[in-house]
């Protein structure tokens, strides 16, 4: 069964979270010496603040359309000035909003990791970010690759794979930096009494491998973006709760379908049989 | 934002279907989309889905308007489009049409030469974004997939099993284009031996349908979409195509394909995943494909599910034109193509046809001076005196003599 995260908590599963740090680490060279970095879609600022929590920020516009999630964003890091900006950017408004907090300052970097498919139309932001890049801001941005799955997710407005990635990245500037994506599968043994951290081998990626999400980079520093990885631990406790808690719930919605439909079928039979009566009362 | 789509006719046709749903999806992005007709009418528009939504315009009539971007969408078109007022001039390439033409055809020429014109690009298969983007290096050409009417074409959350009944195979296509491939379809569902029930979807019917259980068509989309739901196979040996649409609208209803290698399948067809992919050529391997999926349900089944979810991950209409929105804002912003380089490779293309033309000619000239002779004989057999005489001959010079 899908299990759609949409937004980013200290409960995400770490395989889902790894992906969000995993990004953000990939920003941070762009993010760590800017003078402005823009987190659009910024969410609660869980990943952000994972892979940025003890770099020196000098100004931060956070910007979501969840006032809520807004509000706890931005709480764990270490800027000189935070600006919220809650905006809808699948508009125009929403996107002159951000443009008018980033100011006419020095350009700095943005980052806009899993937004563009939640929205209704990309057309203004997918815009404006181009214009920004000309301008001199450095642009990094994700999609999901939920073509691969035929993922139908409730919560995405558009489905993305390799064909709308192409058509994306023909509307970005010709020297953008593309990275896939791609799952890790790992394990770790540790010794009783060890502490501290453990080594990883080096991965050697797969050129056939399916990634789960694609990434552009555009903008002068866009060259910079490099390859990495980044592992933590599974949490088989957390996950075998959330699944049990999952299913117990399913089946409890299940049982609940099941007593609504009994009741429409009880209904049906209830009304043709009045009907009938009506019928043969009339005649 | 206003934009003009240049269009030959609105008659029945994959490439003008594709032209009306982005004119109607276009509003939703604050872009005003009107179809400019290149010819006058000749023939009544075909009820295309939403027609009705869109402002349609002679030529005459656009001339008289500015727009922010006006597209050609067949290589007829580009001429008109340089008659119209626009910031932009783009040219919507649905194939590369010099390939609807057989190679002593002139119009072959004349869609080749629409290629070399300074005019940015929006395509709808990444193929063809590539081709061209070989043929001129100086272009980034923007890429529109086409949609699906998911409304119209809408999936079954699952499929049912298809065990026993005969398989059902839909072939579609005008029989007179020789690069649809019908004639060879109808050959290999001919050469089948297992059972099926074959209906091919044209709007002609002076040609032989030999294999056809029934003929029906023209269809209009929402016939097509419950046709393709009783379908277990689409067979489609084209050779020439652009996007590849017709499996694609099947796969949305359950039906696999059977296909050539031909362009555009690459987009969407995976052998042995959602369709089978056959040689060029071989009736009797497509009809022993066709004879292995009628066999072997599993196999048909599963290929059917692919197909469905692969349906399932192609885009709508409405995300293709959120992605068109995007493409024409980005040629109204990007500075126009320069015209030096355009007019570099036309003058190379219409030099190369014109050596062409010179080794037609001199094999003309050579072949009169070899007829002469031929033609003087032939007026000494014709003369009175000697009728009589080489009658007999002359019925067997008739026969074999050039015309």
């Amino acid at each position: 069964m899908a299990d759609w995260q949409e937004r980013i908590t200290r409960d995400t599963k770490p395989s889902i979270r790894v992906e969000h740090d995993l990004r953000y680490a990939a920003a941070a060279p762009f993010v760590a010496g800017a003078a402005t970095w823009c987190d659009l879609g910024c969410g609660t600022g869980v990943a952000a603040a994972d892979a940025l929590g003890d770099t020196a920020l000098s100004r931060v516009v956070l910007v979501d359309a969840d006032a809520g999630a807004l509000d706890q964003a931005g709480r764990d890091l270490q800027a000189r000035e935070i600006v919220r900006v809650q905006a809808d950017l699948a508009t125009d408004e929403g996107v002159a909003a951000v443009r008018a907090a980033l100011g006419d300052g020095e350009p700095g970097a943005i980052t806009c990791f899993e937004v563009i498919e939640h929205l209704k139309t990309f057309v203004p932001l997918v815009g404006a970010l181009v214009e920004l890049a000309e301008a001199g801001w450095t642009v990094v941005l994700s999609v999901p690759n939920d073509a691969f799955w035929a993922l139908e997710n409730p919560y995405h407005e558009t489905m993305w794979g390799e064909g709308a990635f192409d058509e994306l990245r023909r509307l970005l500037p010709a020297g953008a930096v593309v990275a896939h994506q791609v799952p890790l599968d790992g394990s770790h043994l540790v010794v009783e009494g060890h502490d501290g951290p453990l080594e990883l081998p080096p991965v050697t990626p797969r050129p056939d491998a399916v990634p789960s999400h694609f990434i552009a980079a555009f903008g002068p520093r866009a060259g910079e973006l490099a390859s990495r990885a980044l592992a933590i631990p599974s949490d088989l406790d957390g996950r075998r709760t959330w699944e049990r808690q999952r299913e117990s719930t399913l089946a409890v919605l299940e049982a609940e379908l099941e007593e609504l439909r009994e009741n429409v079928r009880w209904s049906s039979d209830e009304i043709a049989r009045l009907n009938a009566q009506l019928g043969s009362r009339s005649s | 934002m206003n934009v003009a789509f240049l269009v030959n006719d609105l008659q029945l046709s994959g490439g003008v279907g594709v032209v009306v749903e982005h004119a109607r999806q276009l509003p939703r992005h604050g872009i005003d989309a009107v179809l400019v007709l290149a010819r006058e009418r000749e023939d009544p528009d075909w009820r295309f889905r939403g027609l009705g939504e869109v402002e349609v315009l002679s030529l005459s009539q656009a001339r008289e308007r500015r727009f922010d971007v006006a597209l050609a969408t067949w290589w007829a078109t580009t001429e008109p489009l340089f008659e119209l007022d626009a910031h932009r001039r783009a040219y919507f390439v649905q194939s590369l049409e010099d390939r609807f033409y057989r190679p002593d055809d002139p119009q072959r020429l004349g869609a080749a030469l629409s290629h070399d014109l300074p005019l940015d690009v929006v395509t709808e298969a990444r193929w063809i974004a590539e081709t061209l983007e070989e043929i001129r290096p100086d272009l980034r050409a923007l890429l529109v997939r086409n949609g699906v009417a998911k409304d119209v074409f809408a999936s079954p959350a699952e499929l049912d099993v298809r065990r026993t009944e005969p398989l059902r195979i839909v072939i579609e296509g005008n029989p007179h284009v020789w690069f649809k491939g019908v004639g060879e379809a109808l050959t290999a569902v001919r050469e089948m031996r297992e059972p099926r029930h074959v209906t091919l979807v044209t709007g002609v019917r002076d040609v032989d349908t030999a294999g056809a259980d029934e003929v029906v068509g023209p269809l209009a989309h929402e016939e097509m979409a419950a046709l393709y739901a009783r379908t277990d196979v689409v067979l489609k040996l084209s050779r020439v195509e652009g996007m590849f649409g017709p499996p694609l609208e099947g796969f949305h209803l359950g039906a696999t394909c059977v296909v050539t290698a031909v362009t555009g399948h690459e987009e969407y067809v995976e052998h042995g995943v959602n369709g089978l992919v056959v040689d060029w050529d071989d009736p009797r391997g497509t009809s022993r494909a066709l004879d292995l999926l009628a066999r072997d349900r599993a196999l048909l089944h599963r290929l059917r599910c692919g197909a469905l979810a692969t349906a399932r991950a192609w885009p709508s209409w409405e995300q293709a034109g959120t992605v068109m929105a995007a493409a024409l804002r980005e040629i109204a912003r990007r500075p126009e193509p320069a015209a030096a380089p355009a007019a570099a490779r036309a003058i190379a293309d219409v030099r190369a046809a014109i050596e062409a033309q010179a080794l037609v000619v001199g094999q003309r000239d050579r072949l009169r001076y070899r007829v002469v002779p031929l033609e003087r004989l032939d007026r000494v057999v014709d003369r009175a005196p000697l009728r009589w005489l080489l009658a007999p001959l002359r019925r067997i010079w008739r026969r074999v003599r050039p015309t």
